[in-house]
């Protein structure tokens, strides 16, 4: 090879890996020669010899550039696309980002559904994975009231990725006036609900996760009809287990009402 | 008779949902709106599954009945006035109640409320409107409602029910009126089908005053359009008959029936002025269902109502339900078969085929094989039959080709349409497009070429290998890799 790899290594982060996008995309380096490494905590750099470190700065500043020549450039579903791929969990999204940007800064929108390019097959891919999940979490996800006057409701996921933008969506309009809150338990993060109000996502102490856990040990009489309801709304004569598990995957239940 | 009139709350739920789970239709689809200050609830228009039953059926809405005390006596039904069952009756506030309380939890999409019929259709209609009233203007509750029109009930009453309800639906029960009269005896095809055709003007009137709020067309509808084909309605009651007539040969009662009732002229809704129009009337629609296996209907006739139903009627969706011998009624079919679920999963794919595909009833089936092979899907087994029209080249087809082959759906159609505009597609691309090659390959070209030079065109060969566990292309994949990996992303379906 006539030419090195320069690795740029960022934080685990949308901040740091975007900005490490700006810097490779502005260096002019020659995209094949890039990789993108984001370093989570605890990890461990594998160096090869022969390529070029180079240890970015993580500024909201370059995230915000590259985000405005995404919706510019390219088009707002490019930007969909890079922004589920890097709330998703695949240690190549940071590589699979620059690469998608940089195809669409030459072809424009279009670079969305040109599904023949490697990266954006892979881009299509983590993203569907990223959007499912969320979809699971629409329709699997169950609150419970943990406090009345006023009626506070706490749902709690396991989720892969960080889908909580994702579902705010979908429940910030729907119960726009009720005071709740989603707690992701794999990322220790939260979104807060204010009835008619707005809502922030915020990374929980150890404390604040351990309260919000005690919350939910509470018993419902609504849980309680629920379950009575689920039972009896199954017709014996059809009974289809395999189905059922296809349908609704195991590890989903674990904080479904229906299933405890 | 059990009359639990003093039960509790949890007494009547177990006892209301275990007679309404008969009913099919669990969707919460069809309409899109967006949730409002000081109300409760958002629908989504692809509808949302929230959880499955042990049956492996979806649950979306909470589906009860009203009462499931009834003064008819149709064979089939668990709630006939002469079994011996638990009897039990909402309020319309505890039926509020338990939908506003389930709803927030996440637990629903909304409420599917039908009834048995108690003293008279009308006293029944009367009581079903009362708890929407209830739900929609004092608890403020802006999820999605689909509620059952009684048959018999006068028109103002459904009326007033539609400009509550997302849904309606009347039970078309069984297909042909001869099954009707011998197993629904207090029922007949004019007080299902005067309902059906009440619903129908109403939701045109909606859309054509309040546009697409009032109610959006159906994929059945979209499909016709697409394909140049006349479009559903009322309005075009000659050409749903010519069709009707052309496609059957011999005249089914259904069909005869429902040119009797011809499209009314006069306005079907009366009450713009003092209902809350906002929502529209009906918006998502009605949808029909039908009992599979109790009477000795083939699955010609079903497909044949089915799209003279979509035609005519201009349905959202017709469901079918496979018959379970629940009263153990010596003239229905016996007690210890099965219920015919894989023939009624058949009708359903012959369903989409007509809403989505483009096919047509007397496409897939015909007087001389009036039945759905039970090894094969409906397509596949359709594109054996035409086998002169493969293989299809994915570079240059058009989508009406693209969809009529077996393993791409409309949305891999769709998708191949965009992506080939920025270059050529290979079978790899295809896999990430979501295109299901262990039925597609045999009939797909890529740039001219097959995906397997070992791979035939022909009837026995491509048979062989659809129902083979092991078929000839796992050769092509090596020994390591199995289908199951193409599924790994490929998108949820969210029909239930």
């Amino acid at each position: 090879m006539d030419k090195m790899i320069r690795v740029y290594q960022c934080e685990d982060t949308v901040d740091g890996i975007l900005s490490a996008i700006y810097d490779a995309g502005i260096s002019g380096y020659g995209h094949e020669y890039i990789r993108i490494e984001p370093q989570s905590p605890g990890y461990t750099t594998n160096r090869t010899l022969f390529s070029e470190y180079i240890t970015v700065q993580t500024d909201s500043g370059k995230k915000d550039s590259v985000i405005k020549a995404v919706r510019s450039k390219i088009s707002w579903k490019a930007y969909a696309f890079m922004m589920n791929a890097l709330a998703s969990d695949f240690s190549d999204r940071g590589d699979v980002v620059y690469r998608f940007v940089a195809y669409g800064f030459t072809m424009g929108k279009q670079v969305c559904e040109a599904l023949q390019l490697p990266c954006v097959k892979r881009i299509f891919a983590i993203n569907r994975a990223v959007q499912n999940e969320a979809h699971y979490f629409n329709e699997f996800l169950r609150f419970q009231e943990v406090a009345q006057e006023p009626s506070l409701l706490l749902g709690v996921i396991e989720p892969r990725h960080h889908v909580i933008p994702n579902l705010m969506q979908h429940f910030g309009e729907r119960f726009i006036s009720e005071w709740f809150i989603i707690y992701d338990k794999t990322h220790q993060e939260a979104a807060f609900h204010q009835a008619d109000g707005s809502w922030e996502l915020r990374l929980l102490t150890g404390q604040e996760a351990k309260k919000l856990e005690e919350l939910t040990e509470k018993q419902e009489e609504y849980a309680d009809l629920w379950k009575t309801f689920f039972d009896h709304i199954a017709i014996v004569e059809r009974k289809n287990q395999k189905l059922q598990t296809n349908m609704l995957p195991l590890h989903y239940r674990k904080y479904m009402t229906e299933f405890h | 008779m059990v009359l639990q009139e003093k039960a509790g709350i949890k007494e009547k739920l177990a006892i209301l949902a275990d007679a309404a789970k008969y009913d099919v239709a669990c969707t919460s689809s069809g309409v899109s709106r967006k949730g409002e200050k000081g109300m409760l609830g958002s629908c989504e228009a692809a509808g949302v599954c929230h959880s499955f039953s042990a049956d492996g059926r979806c649950i979306s809405l909470l589906k009860i009945l009203y009462t499931n005390e009834c003064i008819y006596n149709c064979k089939y039904c668990i709630n006939r006035c002469t079994n011996d069952v638990p009897r039990a009756t909402f309020t319309p506030e505890e039926v509020c109640s338990l939908t506003m309380e389930f709803y927030r939890r996440n637990y629903i999409e909304g409420l599917f409320l039908s009834s048995g019929i108690v003293e008279s259709p009308d006293y029944t209609m009367e009581r079903i409107c009362k708890t929407l009233h209830d739900l929609r203007t004092i608890h403020r509750f802006n999820g999605y409602i689909h509620c059952k029109a009684i048959p018999g009930a006068s028109p103002e009453l459904i009326e007033e029910a539609g400009w509550y309800a997302d849904r309606m639906s009347v039970n078309l029960e069984l297909p042909t009126a001869k099954g009707l009269q011998e197993l629904a005896p207090n029922k007949s095809r004019s007080t299902i089908l005067t309902p059906m055709r009440q619903i129908q003007n109403g939701v045109e009137e909606s859309r054509l005053a309040l546009g697409m709020k009032g109610g959006n067309q159906s994929a059945y509808w979209y499909t016709q359009k697409r394909i140049g084909r006349a479009l559903p309605g009322s309005q075009n009651g000659q050409i749903g008959s010519r069709l009707l007539h052309g496609t059957s040969g011999q005249e089914k009662e259904v069909t005869k029936e429902a040119d009797i009732i011809q499209p009314s002229k006069a306005t079907a809704l009366t009450k713009w002025e003092n209902r809350d129009i906002s929502r529209g009337f009906v918006p998502s629609g009605q949808s029909t269902q039908m009992i599979i296996g109790a009477s000795g209907e083939s699955d010609y006739e079903i497909m044949a109502v089915t799209e003279a139903l979509y035609r005519k009627f201009d349905l959202k969706r017709v469901f079918y339900s496979a018959f379970v011998n629940v009263n153990q009624d010596v003239t229905l079919p016996a007690w210890n078969t099965q219920p015919p679920l894989r023939r009624e999963h058949r009708l359903y794919q012959a369903d989409f085929l007509l809403r989505y595909y483009g096919f047509q009833a007397n496409e897939l089936l015909s007087e001389k094989r009036p039945f759905f092979n039970t090894y094969l899907d409906p397509k596949c087994d359709w594109a054996l039959g035409h086998l002169e029209e493969f293989p299809v080249e994915i570079n240059s087809a058009s989508f009406d080709t693209l969809l009529r082959v077996p393993g791409i759906g409309v949305k891999s159609a769709r998708r191949i349409i965009k992506a080939r505009k920025t270059g050529n597609l290979d079978f790899e691309a295809l896999k990430a497009i979501g295109v299901v090659m262990k039925r597609a390959v045999y009939f797909i070209t890529c740039q001219g070429k097959m995906m397997y030079s070992f791979l035939k065109i022909d009837e026995d060969y491509i048979t062989r290998n659809l129902i083979d566990k092991e078929p000839d292309v796992m050769k092509g994949y090596g020994e390591k890799v199995t289908y199951r990996q193409l599924s790994f992303f490929s998108d949820s379906e969210m029909s239930g």
